[in-house]
């Protein structure tokens, strides 16, 4: 108990020290341990890219980063396996009550369908995206493109993506079992972009020119219409900590909150959200 | 000098130790599997997968395990005794050395490598030269076979080896060539080796999990053509123990285990058995 | 008869032209584009390489964490394998008899028919298990996937030391009791040193399979960002992971090419601990068969 408060009064001492310092990055000067953060996999890049920071500033300081999806994200922070646990959706409630997680939202993502930049589909409907994945559609030339199966990708159970987008995409709609399952963003973007015939979804911050991501119903699905409300496929990316957050932990989720974290999320794609949102 | 008395006592921990390992191993497994079972039994027999929605059905995975596992043994074993025919006669020497030398190289390569350059080299050539996402049953079979073909080879051989030195005098004495020595005496008097190294091939393919999960597009559900995608009991494994965590699709997992134990404990002890009557015969 | 022949030949023939092509497409194709990525900044990234190597800076996009995650992992498989193992392959060949005997080397044989990711879910289990009873703050760490890893091994482990010690010659024995010595003083003098060779190619071998192994760590505690191993009870990067990791994930050409990089690389490792194993068990075979 003695040691806890200690710390605590020299966290809270770094953190005003730090006020008064110019880049947010100097409040983990002096500290040493471990942060171990795992879950959603759309929020790896923004995770590596500030543990590369702070770990480059202060390597005394680990930072271990894991992807898995949102469910483990719940899971392993719930169980204590890891300290930071990232969802790509809201805690459900009884995730909350049953493991006393505390949510942090510190971005906007957008999901979109996404085909290869080959495919000459430029537009699709929402009851096109239902229909395809739920295997009534399954050649392009039904929906304007040259004709060839549709190879239709999904993620894993317990991904987050994939529950927004069954949500608000695909309106629940049912999924066909045919459909070719890939366990993170990253992998969903690999296949996509090397299969001219494919469809998938992924986070927008993920979009790049290898893959191409058709208009949805009418709107183009970017950041910009995530955040002006235009474009509805979107959800809030969460970090979760068992009880409100201590020392390093919070040092960290700070760090994602100040303006170079802020940079970072931006970076990566995503919209920032202000801390305490 | 077999005395048990005089035996060492590090040597006799050690063989308590693995002893014990080996059994707690089974205990858990067994265990969590029989837990699973009664929990969830009749749900988890189902063929649909769909948690969001309370299905968690493990039949279609079943189904993958036991057709890539069986495609795959098929295929690699019909080449491996047709590489062993090659070894002794059939091919030039040259040639033969050469093969060996390959199949002795293939046991150095991991899994994961093999996986890693399939996935950039066999995937967009069955994508592109037939069809489909590439990512599929064929793809799978194909690199498996190939993973398992080293073992089934090499112990296919030994047999060939000692039964071709007992024989090659009286058949060459004969009027044999080599050749039809091969065909028409070793084949047949090494017949339950084959057949037993089959057993080695099928428990590896049954058990292997990168081959499945990166090359055969982890679809739950009845591949009917060798282009859809499987997704295999081993591959559940990994793919769920890595996503979400609790209730019946963590049970499904422990079910799946248990049957993986099973199935190769099951072919394990039949090549056993396979080889002491070989062994009681000789 | 002639039938017969001709459709083995044909057979021989459709299968060594199937592995020979497809092992060197696989191959060659690996090396076409892993070969030229192998160099310095292939491991170290950025990071200045004596600084990396001490480890007082970290490194970035390169492959050095994982590589020397993967020398920690075997090496700690190693340590927690090589005297059980060992010792029990000594058991088996010179200590124990009848069922005994036939029970134990089953055992080592179901060992040995385990998947690799039952393994991995042994050790989930387990750890799953102690945080219940005796260690709640116990999770999947290198020290998890090691323990797990060592169990994979152990068969090798025990039956090249046996055969390699059954394989020693009757006269070795006799000249040792001649000679006065005890059980223990043989084993020591005589005959570990005599099955050295044999023992060691086995521990290679040993070696190469926890180096190539993904299925186990991928349940016990790799995961694909952490730096250097920092402990016994850390996660930790290795090879494997990481090229299956690439293999699916990869966001650029440059990560890619990272991933056939560590392909390239860890292929090596097996292939030169594959080569020193058969190396040593085929001196020592020829070391005693004059005696013999």
């Amino acid at each position: 108990m003695k040691k806890i408060i200690v710390s605590m009064a020299l966290t809270i001492m770094l953190i005003t020290a730090s006020a008064g310092l110019a880049a947010p990055i100097d409040a983990f000067k002096g500290q040493k341990g471990t942060l171990d953060i795992s879950g959603g996999t759309a929020h790896i890049p923004v995770m590596k890219e500030a543990a590369k920071r702070i770990m480059s500033f202060n390597p005394d300081i680990r930072i271990t980063v894991a992807g898995g999806g949102s469910g483990v994200g719940v899971k392993q922070v719930g169980e204590g396996l890891v300290t930071i646990g990232n969802t790509g959706r809201a805690l459900k409630k009884e995730e909350i009550s049953k493991y006393g997680l505390v949510s942090f939202a510190f971005a906007i993502d957008g999901v979109a369908v996404v085909v290869n930049p080959a495919n000459r589909i430029n537009a699709l409907t929402s009851q096109q995206v239902i229909d395809i994945y739920a295997g009534k559609i399954k050649d392009w030339k039904e929906v304007g493109g040259e004709s060839g199966t549709i190879n239709v990708f999904g993620r894993e159970d317990g991904s987050g993506t994939r529950e927004v987008f069954t949500e608000k995409a695909i309106k629940k709609g049912e999924l066909a079992p045919s459909v070719n399952v890939v366990s993170s963003n990253g992998a969903m973007k690999t296949a996509v972009a090397q299969d001219k015939r494919a469809i998938g979804y992924v986070g927008i911050g993920y979009i790049d020119k290898s893959i191409k991501a058709p208009t949805f119903d009418g709107t183009v699905p970017s950041q910009e219409n995530a955040a002006n409300g235009k474009y509805k496929v979107t959800r809030n990316l969460y970090m979760n900590t068992k009880g409100q957050p201590e020392g390093l932990t919070k040092l960290f989720i700070d760090y994602i909150f100040s303006p170079e974290g802020v940079e970072i999320t931006k970076d990566s794609g995503y919209i920032p959200l202000p801390a305490g949102k | 000098m077999k005395d048990n008395k005089n035996t060492p006592i590090w040597l006799k921990a050690s063989a308590a130790y693995v002893s014990s390992l080996m059994s707690a191993l089974f205990i858990f497994i067994a265990l969590c599997a029989v837990d699973g079972l009664m929990k969830s039994g009749p749900s988890l027999f189902c063929s649909v997968w769909d948690p969001e929605r309370g299905n968690f059905g493990i039949l279609p995975m079943i189904w993958a395990s036991g057709l890539l596992s069986l495609s795959s043994l098929i295929t690699g074993w019909t080449f491996s005794v047709g590489c062993c025919c090659f070894i002794h006669g059939f091919g030039p020497r040259w040639a033969a050395r050469f093969l060996a030398n390959i199949l002795r190289i293939m046991t150095a390569v991991p899994t994961v490598v093999y996986g890693f350059a399939s996935v950039f080299l066999l995937v967009p050539l069955i994508r592109n030269g037939l069809g489909g996402s590439g990512f599929s049953w064929l793809t799978a079979s194909i690199v498996l076979s190939l993973l398992i073909m080293p073992t089934m080879v090499l112990s296919m051989d030994s047999a060939f080896k000692t039964i071709e030195a007992q024989t090659s005098i009286t058949s060459a004495a004969l009027g044999f060539t080599r050749e039809q020595n091969i065909a028409m005496v070793v084949l047949p008097a090494s017949k339950q080796w084959i057949w037993s190294s089959a057993l080695l091939g099928f428990g590896r393919a049954a058990g292997d999990t990168l081959i499945p999960t990166m090359l055969a597009g982890n679809a739950v559900q009845y591949a009917n053509t060798p282009l859809d995608a499987m997704r295999t009991l081993t591959a559940h494994i990994g793919l769920v123990l890595s996503s979400d965590v609790g209730g019946t699709a963590y049970l499904s997992l422990f079910v799946a285990g248990g049957i993986l134990l099973f199935v190769s404990i099951s072919a394990n002890i039949l090549f056993r058995l396979m080889r002491k009557k070989i062994w009681m015969q000789g | 008869m002639d039938a017969r022949i001709k459709l083995l030949r044909i057979l021989a023939w459709l299968s060594a032209f199937f592995v020979i092509c497809s092992f060197l497409m696989l191959i060659g194709f690996l090396i076409y584009h892993g070969a030229p990525v192998i160099n310095t900044s292939l491991f170290f990234g950025n990071t200045a390489p004596l600084e990396a190597i001490t480890g007082s800076r970290p490194v970035w996009d390169g492959i050095w964490p994982a590589f020397i995650g993967t020398l920690c992992l075997v090496g700690l498989t190693m340590a927690i394998s090589l005297l059980p193992g060992i010792g029990c392959g000594i058991y088996l060949a010179r200590y124990s008899e009848g069922r005994k005997k036939e029970m134990l080397s089953m055992a080592v044989d179901l060992l040995a028919s385990v998947p690799s990711i039952v393994m991995g879910l042994f050790g989930f289990v387990l750890i799953l298990f102690l945080r219940r009873t005796l260690a709640p703050d116990a999770t999947t760490c290198i020290s998890l996937a090691a323990f797990c890893l060592a169990l994979l091994v152990m068969p090798a482990l025990v039956v090249t030391t046996r055969s390699s010690i059954e394989s020693l010659p009757d006269s070795l024995v006799t000249t040792g009791i001649s000679l006065g010595f005890t059980e223990q003083q043989m084993l020591l003098h005589i005959l570990i040193p005599a099955a050295g060779k044999g023992i060691l190619g086995g521990i290679m071998l040993a070696m190469g399979r926890a180096a190539e192994d993904t299925a186990v760590i991928m349940l016990t505690g790799v995961v694909v960002n952490s730096g250097l191993p920092a402990g016994l009870g850390s996660k930790f990067e290795a090879l494997p992971f990481l090229i299956f990791y690439t293999a699916a994930q990869y966001t650029d050409q440059e990560e890619l090419l990272r991933g056939f990089g560590a392909a390239m690389v860890l292929l090596m490792l097996s292939a030169a601990l594959l080569y020193a194993a058969s190396k040593l068990q085929r001196t020592m075979e020829k070391h005693w068969k004059g005696a013999r």
